[in-house]
């Protein structure tokens, strides 16, 4: 563990007391991630007044960056994290430092909060690690992560439901030549399934999107949507990740263009996300 | 994905994506520090607390400092 240091930046910021450990942001190939780093201007680090450092062994690197163990300590970081101003500042640094590099060299970016006491940690994990992340390297390659977000206007699905539902539609056509009293008793029926029928229509659209936009891509994942969220474009009903390979991003997204067309009428829109590194397509 | 503040303005979505990105998503590597950053929900983010977090962001982006070596 380091010692007690002091650090003054340039207009006497950030002082270091106590034992410091180092945030771990990313890891990639060793050669690509030196050069980054020594070209242009990286982002700023995690903490104020601290600098982005690069820690290799073998053929790995790991971007990371010092951070005070008095605020990113065990008994200490779990607290922060409820302090929600905290953590978007953090998250958004870890984001940026994470981009810096994904946008020139392939990356495996890790989830917040990785953290050891000292530079051997790291080395070690890189070691014991290294065929996992070399797998997870050359996957990413050439790749970025495209977010499809699929919202719903419940209003207009509802409206539209008789027609988009085959199961309604042939009900309805049966209604159509049917007896009154049957024909009254069908309507009935059809108006309490609409909303049934509705969810099915979502889930048998969202099923389209990923496989249409799947054939398009090298990997998907299909996200848990925590709760629906209103939005001013309907509810979010599914998300999902397709890893995309860059030189295969025009045919995908004037794919999902197409999609987000056909779709309209039941008033179901598509939102594309990105490009992000790939942080859904980093587990070994 | 842009990192100009405009881009950050524009959308509290697109800050819940970043979020969902760093804080549920990317490789989890058990450092040396166990944290339960997993259990980091974002339903309880609420947008008002969000709107205060991207003023908060953008000043941390305005004060960004080339790093020097």
């Amino acid at each position: 563990m380091s010692e007690t240091e002091q650090k003054q930046g340039k207009d006497g910021g950030y002082t270091a007391t106590g034992p410091e450990g180092y945030y771990v942001y990313c890891i990639s190939e060793r050669g690509p991630a030196l050069e980054i780093f020594t070209t242009g201007s990286p982002p700023s680090a995690m903490e104020e007044n601290t600098n982005l450092e690069v820690i290799a062994e073998g053929e790995l690197a790991s971007i990371v960056s010092r951070v005070p163990l008095s605020v990113f300590g065990e008994e200490y970081l779990d607290a922060h994290l409820s302090d929600a101003p905290w953590v978007t500042v953090r998250a958004m640094r870890h984001e940026q430092v994470v981009e810096h590099f994904a946008r020139k060299t392939s990356v495996v970016p890790l989830r917040f909060g990785t953290i050891y006491l000292d530079k051997t940690g790291i080395k070690q994990m890189l070691a014991d690690k290294e065929a996992q992340l070399h797998v997870i390297l050359e996957r990413v390659k050439g790749h970025e992560e495209w977010g499809v977000n699929v919202y719903c206007d419940r209003t207009v699905l509802l409206e539209n439901i008789t027609n988009l539902s085959p199961r309604l539609r042939e009900m309805a056509a049966t209604a159509k030549s049917a007896l009154p009293g049957q024909s009254y008793l069908l309507q009935k029926k059809i108006e309490a399934l609409r909303a049934d029928e509705s969810k099915l229509e979502i889930e048998r659209t969202a099923k389209r999107i990923e496989e249409r936009l799947s054939n398009l891509s090298d990997g998907v994942s299909r996200l848990r949507v925590l709760k629906v969220e209103t939005t001013e474009h309907g509810e979010l009903r599914s998300k999902f990740a397709f890893l995309v390979s860059k030189a295969k991003f025009e045919d995908f997204r004037d794919a999902a263009e197409e999609l987000a067309r056909e779709i309209e009428s039941a008033g179901i829109r598509i939102e594309l996300t990105g490009p992000w590194p790939a942080y859904n397509f980093a587990s070994a | 994905m842009g990192t100009d503040i405009e881009t950050l303005e524009e959308s509290e979505l697109s800050l819940l994506e970043t979020l969902d990105h760093v804080l549920n998503r990317g490789l989890v590597i058990a450092g040396e520090i166990t944290i339960s950053v997993a259990d980091v929900d974002l339903i309880f983010v609420g947008l008002n607390v969000l709107v205060s977090s991207v003023e908060k962001a953008n000043e941390a982006l305005r004060s960004r400092e080339p790093t020097k070596r």
